[in-house]
């Protein structure tokens, strides 16, 4: 389940990284990408489409509250990021991101010449009448 | 609830992730049994408040149900699994939901009507002054 094509690149903030866990689903016309992005902020959210590469960084705000102490800690706050092979050919000018309750909704639409294509089967009267 | 990456130093992987997924076990949104552990929640502190915060992304504000008795908190909701459009394929689906339950102890009484709670992207805060009667007092000593 871990991915392990990480880029292997030392970050320069000392913040935890985090794999979201997906949800994926795909349409006739686009894939769907929903991840949840828990205290991501939306001006903190980076996504990147590389040719087939789809990458989402989200960065979260891991504010302390004022003038507290903590005094239990079971979750720790940082950067999520994932990367996706994306196969299909991708409209990356109509791609759509959406943040919601901190749940990030990606819509990549499939390009034209990618979007499945009904084949017109011709009976032989048809053709028939064609060539006359 | 989420995994870091391999690029820490992890001499213990192996054995992490043996841990985790024995955690896993006791984690999930498992309709809030007595071993319920979700939402994890980081509670903060000082002599005169608590702030105690949760990561519930996806959770919708009229699905979620606080009840503060003296010194508990109790956290209940529902994660809705939607899908985003009725004709979509799941390819992968890894997001859980389900109802929770939560419980816990705060270090003091609070007063239950100045409890202030707020839901942002997906971050609950909730933010709970101590009680008036269970501040310590000092008292005077009086010299014959």
């Amino acid at each position: 389940m871990k991915e392990k094509n990480l880029e292997k690149v030392e970050p320069t903030r000392d913040a935890k990284v985090f794999v979201p866990t997906p949800d994926i689903y795909e349409k006739d016309d686009s894939i769907l990408v929903r991840c949840d992005m828990p205290g991501v902020a939306q001006d903190q959210v980076d996504i990147r489409l590389d040719n087939t590469e789809l990458e989402i960084t989200g960065t979260q705000a891991g504010d302390k509250p004022d003038g507290v102490d903590l005094l239990a800690g079971e979750y720790e706050t940082g950067v999520f990021r994932r990367k996706f092979n994306v196969p299909q050919l991708i409209d990356r000018d109509k791609i759509r991101a959406r943040l919601h309750n901190g749940v990030l909704d990606i819509e990549l639409p499939k390009a034209e010449q990618a979007k499945p294509r009904k084949i017109e089967i011709k009976t032989g009267d048809q053709i028939d009448k064609e060539v006359d | 609830m989420y995994w870091t990456d391999d690029r820490a130093w992890a001499p213990f992987a192996e054995l992490q992730s043996l841990q985790r997924e024995m955690n896993r076990l006791f984690d999930g949104r498992d309709g809030g049994t007595a071993m319920s552990r979700f939402p994890a929640l980081n509670v903060w502190g000082n002599g005169e408040n608590i702030v105690v915060t949760a990561e519930l992304p996806g959770v919708e504000v009229e699905d979620l149900d606080l009840s503060v008795v003296n010194n508990q908190l109790t956290i209940k909701g529902e994660c809705k699994a939607d899908k985003p459009a009725e004709d979509a394929v799941c390819h992968r689906n890894e997001r859980e939901a389900g109802s929770f339950v939560r419980t816990v102890r705060l270090p003091y009484a609070v007063e239950n009507d100045k409890v202030a709670a707020k839901y942002e992207n997906g971050v609950l805060t909730i933010t709970m002054p101590r009680h008036e009667a269970t501040k310590p007092k000092r008292i005077e000593i009086q010299t014959a």
